[in-house]
């Protein structure tokens, strides 16, 4: 009873304070602020944690932290922004939870309480649409690092900026007209008939509608398309309709997950479904997935746009993942990378732009032009298509395991690893 | 092109993984049966079990078939803290509040998984149990053809205990009529406590031996859980035969549709095969009420 | 017919402190986003609406009728969606595919009536949450309803006519507050109407009623359909507030367990425990989330899965059932 009432009123105090505390504003002290909204807890945790320690490495060098380190980035070799006085650049973080409409109220929070002069996020595409449509209304600059729908750059907004590769483009541009075209030169074989695994929400789809058309496009046969429930409790069903084209297969497309690749890898191991080459859309980047498989998961092929491999041609890639390595204990990955880049972009337009305006800030963005060498990441640099805002200088890479680890295997003027392909079959591994 | 091999593949890997769905749902229904109160903790449960194995696994390399009576053990605990705290003092309120005072313990429990050890995926990377038997070209690994013996066995167990000790006719005296069981000298308390501590055994078993090949973190209990769900109510409230048969049966209409009909409607099928079986039988295959 | 309270007050009297209660509240609300001027208290109250309205109707079939609905979410997509869908292929107001949402949603819910009704307690929750799974399912691989990628509304002029509003979340509260409001008052007239007594009789003594000559059938639908119509057009406000909505958004499972928790958290069968409910639940998760959410530890689903279960475990009659005893 005395317990009940107790609950009640903390529950109405809670409530009735919260509401009035949202009304107060948040006392800032000069700085600059950036919102980052990306899935803290939930299926994705793993991931929207990369994706802050990318950020707030970002945030540290820019904000001088390392200055002694010399590093070839924008703003590493000053305390702050220096057009701003040098202002202090503070990343905020919120989760997002993989709801659209909480992702929705985070960024207007965001922007209306904390005051952030830029948003980024939200690492799934469902989820970065309704948030950065939210920031398209309030008229408020939102950079996308992990999200690859290309139905995000397609609908019209002014606002909204992409650094990293969109999955139409990769598939249009590269995937059947270098990268296969590539390997073939170099290791024969021919790669005709391809079967397509794909988790059914909105990364797969697309990665599986874009990757049948194009494939099309450039005289490939699609064996059969199998479209799975993220996180199925089995997946023996979807691997035996892939062993019934076995035969025929000379590539499997596909674009899944951490958690289910885990039990993908161990079922073909288990099922002996050998194809020739494993190809995924760049699901399988969490430590978690090569700790789970150790062997099973070599010869897998992934697209990506970090390596750590990077480092033997890039000296600033070795540089910057020494320093991440040393603050969190692992190496950088692509999640992590591509937010460190958007934090980094986002400041040097804030301080080319001098002010916290927005249209100022818009217009320093469209005028991006950071170079190959100032990047971590695998682009040619960081450039805005004024019309949707996507990065054209973005392009991918492509990593194979051996021995546990990704390395770095093409483009071949980079890679530091010979591609294996076709791959030894499950019994040939020992 | 549907050769008899695939078929009877599919057919194994359905059976087999229905035997692990089979004992999850027969540890939910031990606790309905009891005293009508679905625990919507049970995925958690199982979670909480995994990830002993895991960290017996990790920190004393203790493999998960050692870890199996420890699992049974720990979660059969839990499961006598959870009637204790929660539970007994909820005996006579709305069925309403009963499923929320679950489901909450629920949250807090993938959250406090979460808190304790982040939501990376975990896995147990050399299980003894590891492999596969080859015959031709069917494919039967070795993990998963031990956790379904091991689950038929459980269950086989547990229908013993329930059918032919002294303690599983007072558990089903106490189910029956409380007040007449009470009358006999049956202590409704303990007896709830011991329905809930072996329905949690249960699903912790379950557990153990799924982590020799699957894969750990903090929400890995939801599908399981909704699965039992539909097996208990597909079988019968209050028939541990009924649940562990229709958990069968689900994992071979898993497989099955997967194969035959579309992956993307695995689960799609589960679900209006129950409602086909619910409409003509609204008590569920081999239910009493 | 029914049978009148007898109050141990002036009839009077009690009219006009419930009149003078009514009028507080009302007023406090609606001055409520001139004094509350940022964006994010404005839309805790929205979406403290939204739940409430959502609670509310669920209360009709839940509360009252004692049918334990966990697959509301069906509705409140089925409004979402075809507002939406015919927003974006035929240009129709939403304020009309909010009539025709909620039309569907009571012809979906006869439909769905026909096996559930069968069934009761248990079985009867567990087969709305299979149907609910089965049409998130179905959306998720429907391509013509967006599938997976769900529907991106498109981003038209500010105004009520097209049911959109950038600059200011103002309308959107006022809207939210009038559906809550609609809501109330038909659960209050259902309460106190034939309808009420006779799904308060269906829960209370199933065979009884029936002996007595009720057909069960038939309000047990009546319930449900009403139920869909209001849950259906709280999706369709969902749908013009957010812009997007995805299977994930509007069909899921969590979503149909939200809904029910808030009502039986706030008190089953009454009309101010769904309100009661949402005003708990919603800010409670709101700020947990954004105060302790930051650090991807969960601390704030801790706190609302454990306060969840003390609530249960202590207050099993909800918080209205604590107010009755401050009396």
């Amino acid at each position: 009873m005395k317990i009940g009432k107790i609950v009640l009123a903390v529950a109405l105090i809670l409530g009735i304070g919260a509401v009035w505390g949202a009304q107060a504003q948040s006392q800032q002290p000069k700085e600059v602020v950036i919102g980052g909204i990306w899935p803290l807890t939930g299926p994705n945790a793993p991931t929207g944690v990369e994706c802050t320690q990318g950020a707030t490495l970002a945030m540290d060098i820019i904000n001088g932290k390392y200055v002694k380190e010399n590093l070839n980035l924008p703003l590493a070799k000053t305390e702050g922004l220096p057009n701003l006085g040098g202002a202090k650049i503070k990343v905020v973080f919120a989760d997002h939870q993989n709801v659209p409409d909480k992702a929705m109220s985070e960024a207007e929070r965001l922007i209306t309480q904390e005051k952030v002069s830029a948003l980024i996020g939200c690492y799934i595409s469902g989820v970065t649409a309704p948030a950065s449509q939210a920031a398209e209304r309030r008229k408020v600059c939102f950079l996308d690092a992990d999200a690859i729908a290309p139905t995000l750059v397609k609908r019209g907004f002014k606002y909204f900026f992409r650094v990293t590769q969109d999955d139409e483009i990769w598939f249009r541009d590269f995937m059947f007209t270098r990268f296969i075209p590539d390997v073939l030169k170099q290791k024969g074989g021919k790669i005709k008939n391809i079967a397509i695994l794909n988790e059914n929400t909105l990364w797969g789809t697309d990665a599986a509608k874009y990757g049948s058309e194009f494939a099309k496009k450039n005289g490939l046969n699609i064996l059969t398309t199998i479209a799975y429930p993220a996180r199925s409790t089995s997946l023996t069903s979807e691997v035996q309709k892939l062993k019934m084209v076995e035969k025929d297969t000379d590539m499997l497309l596909s674009a899944c997950y951490t958690a289910d690749g885990i039990l993908f890898m161990k079922t073909f191991n288990e099922m002996d479904y050998n194809p020739p080459m494993i190809w995924n859309d760049g699901g399988y980047r969490e430590p978690a997935f090569l700790e789970a498989l150790g062997k099973k998961s070599d010869f897998i092929l992934q697209r990506d746009e970090f390596a750590v491999d990077m480092g033997e041609k890039k000296p600033i890639v070795r540089a910057v993942n020494d320093l991440f390595r040393k603050r969190f204990g692992v190496d950088m990955n692509t999640n992590s990378s591509r937010n460190f880049m958007g934090v980094i972009a986002l400041a040097d337009a804030i301080n080319r732009a001098g002010s916290t305006d927005s249209e100022a800030i818009r217009k320093a963005l469209l005028a991006t032009k950071i170079p190959s060498e100032q990047c971590i990441c695998s682009w040619e640099g960081i450039e805005f298509d004024p019309t949707n805002g996507q990065n054209i200088k973005a392009v991918s890479l492509m990593l194979q395991v051996f021995d546990g680890k990704w390395r770095l295997v093409w483009p071949f003027d980079v890679a530091v690893k010979d591609l294996v392909y076709p791959i030894p079959k499950w019994s040939a591994r020992k | 092109m549907l050769t008899p091999e695939i078929i009877l593949q599919t057919l194994i890997s359905g059976l087999l993984m229905g035997c692990i769905y089979a004992l999850v749902a027969v540890g939910l229904c031990l606790i309905w049966g009891l005293m009508e109160i679905v625990n919507f903790a049970h995925g958690q449960f199982m979670m909480l079990a995994m990830f002993l194995a895991f960290w017996m696994y990790t920190l004393f390399g203790l493999d998960p078939l050692l870890s199996l009576p420890l699992g049974a053990i720990v979660l059969f605990i839990i499961g006598v803290a959870t009637y204790h705290f929660i539970i007994k003092g909820m005996l006579h309120t709305t069925f309403f509040a009963q499923i929320f005072a679950t489901f909450g313990l629920g949250v807090f429990l993938h959250s406090m998984a979460q808190f304790l050890w982040t939501a990376n995926y975990r896995s147990i990377q050399n299980p003894v149990l590891s492999g596969r038997l080859a015959v031709g070209n069917i494919f039967v690994g070795f993990p998963q053809m031990a956790a379904a013996a091991m689950c038929i066995l459980g269950f086989l167990f547990l229908y013993w205990l329930i059918n032919k000790t002294e303690i599983g006719l007072a558990l089903q005296a106490a189910s029956e009529d409380r007040e007449a069981a009470s009358l006999m000298g049956i202590n409704s308390n303990r007896i709830f406590a011991l329905g809930w501590g072996i329905g949690s055994a249960c699903v912790g078993v379950a557990g153990v031996l799924l982590t020799n090949f699957f894969y750990i973190f903090p929400e890995v209990g939801f599908t399981f859980a909704l699965i039992a769900y539909v097996a208990v109510a597909l079988g019968g409230f209050g028939s541990i035969v009924g649940s562990f048969l229709a958990g069968i049966i689900i994992g071979l209409v898993e497989a099955f549709s997967g194969l035959l009909i579309d992956p993307a409607f695995k689960y799609f099928s589960i679900y209006v095969l129950y409602m086909v079986v619910i409409f003509f039988r609204p008590q569920g295959l081999w239910g009493r009420y | 017919m029914g049978k009148e309270e007898r109050s141990s007050m002036d009839p009077t009297k009690k009219n006009w402190r419930q009149v003078l209660f009514l009028s507080v509240v009302g007023i406090i609300l609606l001055v409520f986003p001139h004094i509350f001027t940022l964006p994010f208290p404005q839309h805790i109250m929205i979406m403290i609406f939204l739940y409430a309205t959502l609670a509310q109707a669920w209360n009709i079939v839940g509360g009252y009728a004692g049918q334990c609905s966990l697959g509301h979410a069906v509705y409140f997509g089925c409004g979402a969606y075809t507002s939406s869908l015919l927003l974006i292929h035929f240009g129709l107001s939403p304020w009309l595919g909010m009539l025709v949402g909620a039309g569907l949603a009571v012809g979906l819910s006869l439909i769905i009536g026909i096996p559930v009704f069968r069934l009761a307690g248990h079985y009867f929750a567990i087969a709305t949450i299979a149907i609910g799974e089965m049409c998130q399912i179905g959306m998720v691989n429907w391509k013509g309803g967006g599938g997976a990628n769900g529907l991106y509304l498109p981003i038209l002029d500010e105004g009520f006519y097209n049911f959109e509003f950038h600059t200011t979340k103002v309308p959107y509260y006022y809207i939210a507050l009038a559906i809550a409001a609609v809501t109330f008052y038909a659960t209050h007239l259902i309460e106190k109407s034939w309808i009420g007594f006779y799904l308060r009789a269906i829960k209370g003594d199933l065979d009884a009623s029936r002996s007595l000559g009720i057909n069960v059938a038939r309000y047990k639908s009546i319930g449900l359909a009403i139920s869909a119509f209001f849950t259906a057009v709280a999706g369709t406000f969902y749908a013009q507030y957010v812009l997007f909505i995805d299977p994930e958004s509007v069909l899921p499972l969590m979503l149909s367990v939200l809904i029910s928790l808030v009502a039986i958290l706030g008190g089953v069968a009454s009309v101010w425990g769904p309100f009661l409910g949402a005003l708990v639940l919603v800010p409670l998760s709101e700020f947990t989330r954004t105060y302790l959410g930051g650090g991807g530890k969960a601390i704030d689903l801790m706190i609302y899965g454990a306060l969840i279960v003390i609530i249960a475990r202590f207050q099993p009659e909800g918080l209205m059932g604590l107010l009755k005893k401050f009396r």
